[in-house]
């Protein structure tokens, strides 16, 4: 199983719902063993059964917390949202242990409505296998990733805790519901490798319905990166509208870039920027060098060059730096300096952007 | 927007480049087609800036070296790395065919489902669901009509084509807006 489980923690994200899909049927299978081994010490007498549980509970306790910090620590969350399901993972590991405890000294554990119908202690083993199975299929399938000698001795131990308390038959009230719901509901979705999703309360626990759900909380999480991409969207709730403020954004962008290059169009007579005089003025060290080279000659084309000092309000200093346009520097001083300026800002770093420097200066 | 300098950097030198390129080939254009070049080597640095790892940017090129006149366009500006357009033309030609019989596939499944929803009488929060799901299936569409290649994503994937591509916007208009106003404050 920890093949298949390896091996599924691969895939893309396309393959999620199929990975959810056997992760189900893993757990599916897991039961059936779970009910075999239970099924050996049935016919034990309540009384001995009771005394030998009293003292796994709290080891079980102590293995369940295990496998959880464990898989917290070496699980790799997954791109979508990572810090949301780790934290969601810590908070579930000490509710989890601390609930079990209390659990384990009370009462039945009322995962379904089917455990307080059936209260007989003749039958354990399906009626723990029903109120179990909530709570098996993710602690079984933490430690099916983890180590594999683990399993075998946790699980047990927490069916025969249930069992135990389905032993005692004290049915507590509301109170112990909503308590097993709150749990039940705050630890719903695990982010490990491949996507364990725990059924909520009342919810179908069939592999269709959780495939559904883990492909709906992925695009959710998707859209919440949308929304803080676009501005203006995280005050909206709802698809609808936040869907409507992406396409107008996007509209909005495009129309930008089309009217930019209609700008563009207008200012140059020729569309290669003058890039001609580029090629004739200067030998290829132009492009190994800062490519801002190339923006240079770029900006005067036809121009009357006067001291432009506006559209530079900075005058950083003057330093020494290699002038690819030789022919042209002379021309005017003053509007070099800034260009000067703008290259040696970052003439430290790799090739200097004049265009880094200029969005930096304008922003 | 520090995080997106050397983005903007290659998209600059790769459409400086584009534009050298084209140049060549025409000396005097009209405005209109000046704009046209202006923006489609725009586009194409843009979209080589990605290195055809999301899918807008290969849709965008084969998209662009489709047809007939823009075609040696596009190959001017891709200069000698250009194996990837005539990947995509074909990979596009089939797909376009599976997703028209999926639309029409999909089209019969609505109108079927719309029919069972008149008969079954519906509660209302169905029917409140169904129409906010109606709305936000609307604007899944237009949304597939904005982005390049959008028609053939499915919705996880068309939501992170988003991001990527309104990342890509901004940059295009942050560098040609520097542009345009470099080139303005000198005229």
């Amino acid at each position: 199983m920890e093949l298949n489980a390896g091996a599924g923690g691969n895939g893309s994200h396309k393959t999620a719902s199929e990975r959810d899909e056997v992760a189900a049927l893993e757990s599916l299978q897991f039961t059936d063993e779970i009910r075999r081994l239970m099924s050996a010490p049935g016919g034990d007498n309540a009384s001995s059964f009771t005394a030998l549980l009293e003292l796994p509970a709290p080891q079980a306790v102590q293995l369940i917390q295990s496998p959880d910090s464990a898989k917290l620590i070496a699980a790799p969350a997954p791109a979508p949202a990572p810090n949301v399901d780790d934290f969601r993972g810590s908070f579930q590991f000490p509710f989890n242990c601390g609930l079990i405890d209390r659990a384990a000294r009370f009462s039945v554990f009322a995962g379904d409505g089917n455990i307080n119908g059936n209260n007989k202690s003749n039958s354990p083993e399906p009626t723990s296998y029903n109120s179990s199975a909530s709570l098996q299929k993710p602690v079984k399938n933490e430690p099916a990733e983890t180590e594999s000698s683990q399993p075998l001795v946790s699980d047990p131990t927490v069916e025969n805790r249930s069992i135990k308390r389905k032993d005692r038959e004290k049915v507590k009230g509301s109170s112990k519901k909503s308590k097993t719901s709150a749990k039940e509901s705050s630890e719903d979705a695990e982010k490990l490798p491949y996507v364990h999703v725990r059924a909520r309360r009342g919810q179908a626990t069939d592999s269709h319905s959780l495939a559904e759900r883990a492909r709906r909380e992925k695009i959710n999480a998707r859209m919440k990166l949308l929304q803080d991409l676009v501005p203006g969207c995280s005050k909206i709730s709802g698809t609808a509208l936040v869907l409507d403020e992406i396409i107008n954004h996007v509209q909005s962008l495009q129309r930008q870039v089309e009217f930019l290059s209609m700008r563009l169009a207008a200012v140059n007579p020729r569309i290669d920027f003058n890039l001609d005089s580029v090629f004739t003025a200067e030998s290829g060290s132009l492009m190994d060098s800062n490519f801002s080279g190339m923006v240079i000659p770029m900006m005067w084309p036809e121009v009357q060059l006067n001291g432009n000092r506006q559209q530079y309000p900075q005058q950083l200093h003057l330093d020494a730096f290699q002038q690819p346009v030789s022919g042209r520097e002379e021309v005017c001083n003053s509007y070099l300096t800034p260009e000067n300026s703008l290259l040696s800002y970052d003439s430290s770093g790799n090739s200097a952007s004049l265009h880094s420097n200029q969005l930096k200066m304008e922003l | 927007m520090c995080p997106h300098t050397s983005l903007k950097q290659q998209f600059l030198k790769k459409w400086i480049m584009g534009l050298q390129r084209c140049s060549f080939s025409k000396k005097n254009m009209s405005i209109l087609e000046r704009k046209k070049t202006i923006k489609l080597s725009a586009d194409i640095a843009m979209a080589s800036a990605r290195n055809g790892t999301t899918r807008w940017s290969r849709a965008l090129i084969s998209n662009a070296s489709k047809d007939g006149s823009d075609n040696r366009l596009v190959q001017q500006i891709l200069g000698p790395d250009s194996n990837t357009p005539a990947a995509t033309t074909t990979n596009k030609a089939g797909t376009r065919r599976a997703s028209v019989c999926k639309k029409i596939v999909k089209r019969s499944h609505q109108i079927r489902r719309r029919r069972r929803k008149c008969v079954a009488a519906a509660p209302v929060k169905a029917v409140t669901s169904s129409i906010s799901e109606h709305l936000v299936r609307k604007r899944r569409q237009v949304l597939k009509t904005l982005i390049p290649g959008g028609e053939f994503m499915d919705e996880i994937c068309l939501i992170e084509e988003t991001l990527d591509y309104i990342t890509s916007l901004r940059v295009q208009v942050d560098v040609m807006r520097s542009v345009a106003s470099a080139c303005f404050s000198q005229s």
